[in-house]
């Protein structure tokens, strides 16, 4: 199913953003690049794939101002640096190539975020993922335990099969960051669906607890708003293996969005979103309910969750009934609690009775 | 009878030694690191304030020396050229408190009263026992007088343990007329803010007449610090004249002492004679409001008959007192001072015109500098001054301090959390109070006592400068965004084109009508600058037409011709458009052309010109320029003609006046305010009132 490019066609396209440029210049006009709106307001969802994607919205950066025309620089210097990359086999960074970008001389990048955002346009400009452009991010993917057994070519070169239950310690089966097929295959599993969890505390707490056995289910670790090979795997496995997702969050606007992610695609990644987003992910909790079904310790929404709770219900992705409840059950509370304020019952509590309760309710216990 | 003689006769006496012995912390002798400024401060406002008074071009050196193998001893030396002390004065001048000329005089001075040198002989004496040693030089003699000088505190008599006449030189030349003292005392040398180099500073600043050099020397005798601050002009400060006082600036102790006296007859000619701006309808009206007969014999009067006459004056309208006692530095030397000692970018002054509290003329005068080498991110410097001696200590509880506090100062660019309280920023705040009753919160005259008359002047002044503050950042903003536009065309644009060429192997695209798109304006940019090389002024500009179309304009700058100026190395040419306005006809700038305008400035000092003011005359808009207000030039025009008529000399700050007009209505009608910024050389009149 991959989209991967091939090489020729990745530098073809890349050329393009130069040609776009180019042409403009040679009319005497000034140069541009043109690229999807990338905002709430410009992500549409698609039926055939099930997840959101940018629409037709289209917006131009034009030389005409000092910042944009250095973004432009810093486009140019970028295409000629992967096109390097691809002709000498080599890969980089995201971060050496902030630091490479020292000798753009005005194309230099100021911070690294620049760079990320950069790469990000060109990926959504050339429909070509960074992997394409032999880019890779700084941080790794996560962690997954539950017996499930994967094929991953390691340095030498060779295929290691690793069972995520029984060759690996407590911190579990590192998820490296590109999963795609020529690094990753998915061989076998016996669980009955997988279970992502926002923070490493509860991960641990669940596992502790054999959590994964008792209720034959693979756990990951999603480490706040998860990476991209965090979200591709999950991917994956729930399209290769047809396992079920369930998503297992704290209660507040931002695992909302971690949910939204992982289930409809992230907004700064809709241009990929049908590799990485898994439409049939549920979320199980903490839910606004969950709070007073289960009296909660809970904390105040401050202004900036109020602020993000709003605009989630104006955005696509939180369309349906479902969570235009949810929202508006959390901002007529108030109200927001962590994963970790199930412990107030016990630190079995999540185990023995939250989880399996909350399991149940989707006929997954 | 020489200046000095003159002096030294008006002196009278007060005896409070004793008093002053146990207070020695009114005079600021309280602290070891104060003691040696106070005692510094002392004898280089005595050595200004004679050589204003002898209209002499003052040269004051300072020397502290640390005493070896001693704990906290310094000697400090101080030298002038000013006009010396007579033989017989001496004594009186250094050994008794409260003997001045000034003491009952009412003008401005730099101290008021005569508390100063002598308690630093005190301190001297007190603290380690030592005379204080005195040459002085006048000029009708043809040898210098040394003296060794101790005070008899109780008895407020100098006494003196040895007396010679001396031939005075320094290097090879006989000094014609000056004083040395040579004193030791307990004190402490420090640096920073307030210290003796900060104090000499600030000192320059506002004397740019004079000429002020430092010198430390260490315990190891090896000299480690050496200062020069330079004479900035040759025009002293305007003489200043005794006034009488002001019926409504009077206490009633000086009243009655006054009363005593004197010898008029009648109370009517007695108010007349003592007193400014007193009609004889108003010395009638007072008599008649305090129920005393015309002809009251003044000597003869009870105290209840003077306290009434004292309330009858305050009730009773008076002309105001006259206002040439005063001596405000002006603008133009203010500046001057502020840009020799402080590295900026941008200054302004400004000097109100003298006003009245309580009978007591006043007059304030302000300064603002901003950016350069200035740190951002700290508490904006402020320079007080009263009288023209720099006020170091209590800031907080000063009425100066309290008007520029009293600002909302955001809304002309500098940080203030909650709009109060001491700005920060990259800059300079200077307030001068001249005034010859400058109300101190206490003795030790470190800060001016609050008053809401004099505190709404200066906010108005200051106010003023805030509004020349920010109409130069705004221009400075919108320079900033043409810089921009020309980083964008010149540097990352032909990289765009180059590296977009190379990556696709095809020939690098002709950019001119790209940049004409981009930028699509005419802009001038133009720098004013100080040449150290050849110490001139430059001013270089260059018009720019990135526009799809063929432009023409004239250039007009204004320069400061009548502050005698020259103007040099103008290859362009030009013509004279008016008095310190020159005009370029630039013929058609095709597309992407551009117009060098470049001149130099002879005859003027570092600092007198630092902003050139740029119009044009054309149909479409210059960014950097403004347009000529020719309404205005006319007007100008006119105005300059007649005076050239009448006499060559009056010729200052009208004109500069509408040259700035011109400035402020052009500046795109930036802001409303009808007070006119005046940035004008008064040297001319320095010059006729130093003839009377």
């Amino acid at each position: 199913m991959s989209r991967r490019r091939e090489e020729g066609e990745t530098k073809a396209a890349l050329h393009q953003v130069v040609e776009e440029m180019y042409t403009k210049l040679e009319k005497g006009e000034t140069p541009t690049m043109t690229l999807p709106v990338r905002t709430k307001l410009n992500i549409d969802f698609d039926k055939k794939l099930g997840v959101y994607k940018y629409g037709k919205k289209r917006s131009t950066r034009d030389a005409s101002s000092l910042g944009s025309a250095k973004n432009l620089l810093r486009a140019l210097h970028m295409v000629e640096f992967i096109d390097e990359m691809i002709d000498n086999g080599k890969s980089s960074t995201l971060r050496e190539m902030y630091y490479i970008s020292e000798g753009w001389g005005h194309g230099k990048f100021s911070t690294q975020n620049e760079s990320n955002n950069l790469a990000e346009d060109l990926e959504i400009i050339t429909t070509s993922m960074r992997e394409d452009f032999k880019l890779r991010p700084e941080e790794d993917g996560s962690r997954i335990i539950g017996n499930l057994t994967i094929n991953e070519l390691n340095r030498r070169g060779e295929w290691m099969k690793i069972n995520a239950r029984d060759d690996v310690g407590d911190s579990g089966y590192g998820v490296p960051y590109n999963v795609e097929r020529e690094k990753i295959e998915l061989l076998d599993h016996d669980v009955d669906f997988l279970m992502a969890i926002e923070t490493g505390g509860m991960f641990d707490r669940l596992i502790e607890n054999g959590f994964d056995e008792e209720y034959r289910c693979g756990l990951v670790h999603l480490k706040g708003q998860p990476a991209r090979s965090t979200r591709r795997i999950l991917k994956r496995m729930n399209e290769e293996w047809n396992l079920p997702v369930v998503v297992f969050a704290d209660g507040d606007p931002w695992s909302f969005r971690i949910f939204g992610s992982i289930a409809y695609g992230a907004i700064k990644t809709a241009h990929i979103s049908e590799y990485l987003a898994t439409p049939s992910a549920t979320y199980l909790g903490v839910t606004a309910d969950d709070i007073v079904a289960y009296d909660l310790p809970s904390d105040d929404l401050t202004s900036k969750d109020i602020e993000a709770l709003k605009s989630e219900l104006s955005d696509p992705r939180f369309a349906d009934g479902y969570w235009q409840e949810q929202i508006n059950t959390m901002l007529k509370l108030g109200k927001k609690a962590e994963q970790q304020s199930l412990a107030k019952y016990g630190l079995d509590f999540v185990t023995d009775t939250y989880l399996p309760e909350k399991l149940a309710e989707l006929g997954l216990a | 009878m020489s200046i000095a003689e003159k002096m030294a006769s008006n002196q009278k006496q007060i005896a409070i030694s004793e008093f002053f012995e146990k207070n020695k912390h009114f005079l600021g002798f309280d602290t070891l690191n104060r003691a040696i400024i106070t005692a510094v401060k002392e004898a280089v406002d005595n050595s200004l304030d004679a050589c204003e008074e002898a209209r002499i071009l003052p040269d004051i050196t300072i020397e502290i020396q640390r005493v070896p193998k001693s704990k906290d001893q310094l000697i400090l030396i101080a030298m002038d050229n000013g006009p010396g002390i007579p033989q017989k004065s001496i004594e009186n001048v250094f050994g008794k408190l409260l003997y001045g000329s000034r003491f009952h005089a009412i003008r401005q001075s730099r101290g008021q009263q005569g508390i100063g040198i002598t308690g630093v002989v005190m301190y001297s004496q007190l603290t380690t026992g030592k005379q204080t040693y005195v040459k002085s030089k006048i000029a009708s003699e043809s040898s210098a007088v040394e003296v060794n000088l101790g005070i008899d505190t109780r008895k407020n008599k100098a006494v003196k343990y040895s007396q010679e006449r001396v031939i005075w030189t320094e290097g090879d030349q006989i000094v014609e007329h000056g004083l040395f003292i040579r004193t030791q005392m307990k004190a402490k040398f420090q640096r920073g803010s307030q210290s003796i180099v900060q104090y000499l500073k600030m000192t320059s600043i506002v004397n740019p007449h004079a000429n002020i050099t430092f010198r430390y020397i260490n315990s190891d005798g090896e000299l480690e610090i050496e200062n020069n601050w330079k004479r900035a002009t040759n025009n002293l400060p305007t003489p200043v004249k005794a006034i009488k006082p002001h019926p409504h600036g009077i206490h009633l102790g000086q009243l009655q002492r006054m009363l005593k006296d004197s010898d008029e007859r009648k109370l009517t000619s007695f108010l007349r004679q003592n007193f400014s701006g007193v009609s004889s309808r108003a010395a009638k009206e007072v008599c008649t409001k305090a129920n005393l007969s015309d002809g009251a014999k003044p000597k003869l009067l009870k105290t209840e008959q003077v306290n009434s006459l004292l309330d009858a004056c305050s009730e009773v309208k008076f002309l105001p007192p006259p206002t040439n006692c005063l001596s405000p530095i002006e603008d133009l030397l203010i500046k001057k001072g502020l840009s020799k000692t402080i590295d900026s970018k941008f200054v302004t002054t400004l000097t109100r015109n003298p006003c009245v509290a309580s009978g007591n003329p006043y007059q304030i005068e302000v300064g603002l500098i901003f950016g350069g080498s200035m740190p951002s991110d700290q508490q904006v410097q402020l320079l007080r001054f009263a009288n023209r001696v720099p006020l170091m200590y209590q800031q907080g509880g000063c009425l100066l301090t309290q008007s520029i506090s009293s600002i909302d100062w955001r809304q002309y660019g500098l940080e203030q959390s909650g709009g109060k309280g001491v700005p920060k920023g990259p800059a300079t705040i200077l307030v001068h109070l001249a005034s010859t009753n400058v109300q101190f919160t206490s003795e030790a005259k470190e800060a001016v006592a609050s008053n809401d008359n004099v505190m709404q002047e200066i906010r108005k002044a200051l106010l003023e400068l805030g509004r020349n503050l920010r109409r130069h950042m705004k221009k400075k903003k919108k320079m900033a965004k043409a810089q921009e536009k020309f980083d964008l065309i010149n540097d990352i644009l032909p990289a765009i084109a180059e590296k977009a060429s190379s990556l696709l192997g095809k020939p690098v695209p002709e950019l001119s009508s790209t940049i004409s798109k981009i930028m699509n304006a005419v802009i001038m940019e133009q720098n004013t600058y100080w040449d150290k090389d050849t110490k001139t002024v430059r001013v270089a500009g260059i018009l720019y037409n990135y526009t799809s179309r063929p432009r023409s304009y004239t250039i007009l700058m204004n320069w400061p011709e009548k502050q005698g100026a020259v103007m040099i190395d103008n290859d362009r040419g030009g013509r004279k458009e008016t008095i310190g306005l020159w005009a370029w006809k630039i013929e058609t700038l095709q597309p992407g052309e551009r117009a060098n305008i470049e001149f130099g400035l002879d005859n003027l000092e570092k600092g007198d010109w630092t902003e050139t003011e740029v119009f044009y005359r054309g149909s479409a808009e210059v960014i950097g320029a403004s347009k000529l207000d020719e309404k205005i030039l006319e007007e100008m025009k006119n105005q300059n003609s007649d005076e050239v008529l009448e006499t060559m000399e009056v010729i200052t700050e009208d004109i500069d006046e509408t040259i700035s007009n011109v400035a402020s209505r052009a500046m795109l009608n930036e802001s409303n305010n009808d007070e006119i910024q005046k940035e004008s050389f008064q040297t001319t009149l320095f010059e006729k009132e130093g003839d009377e």
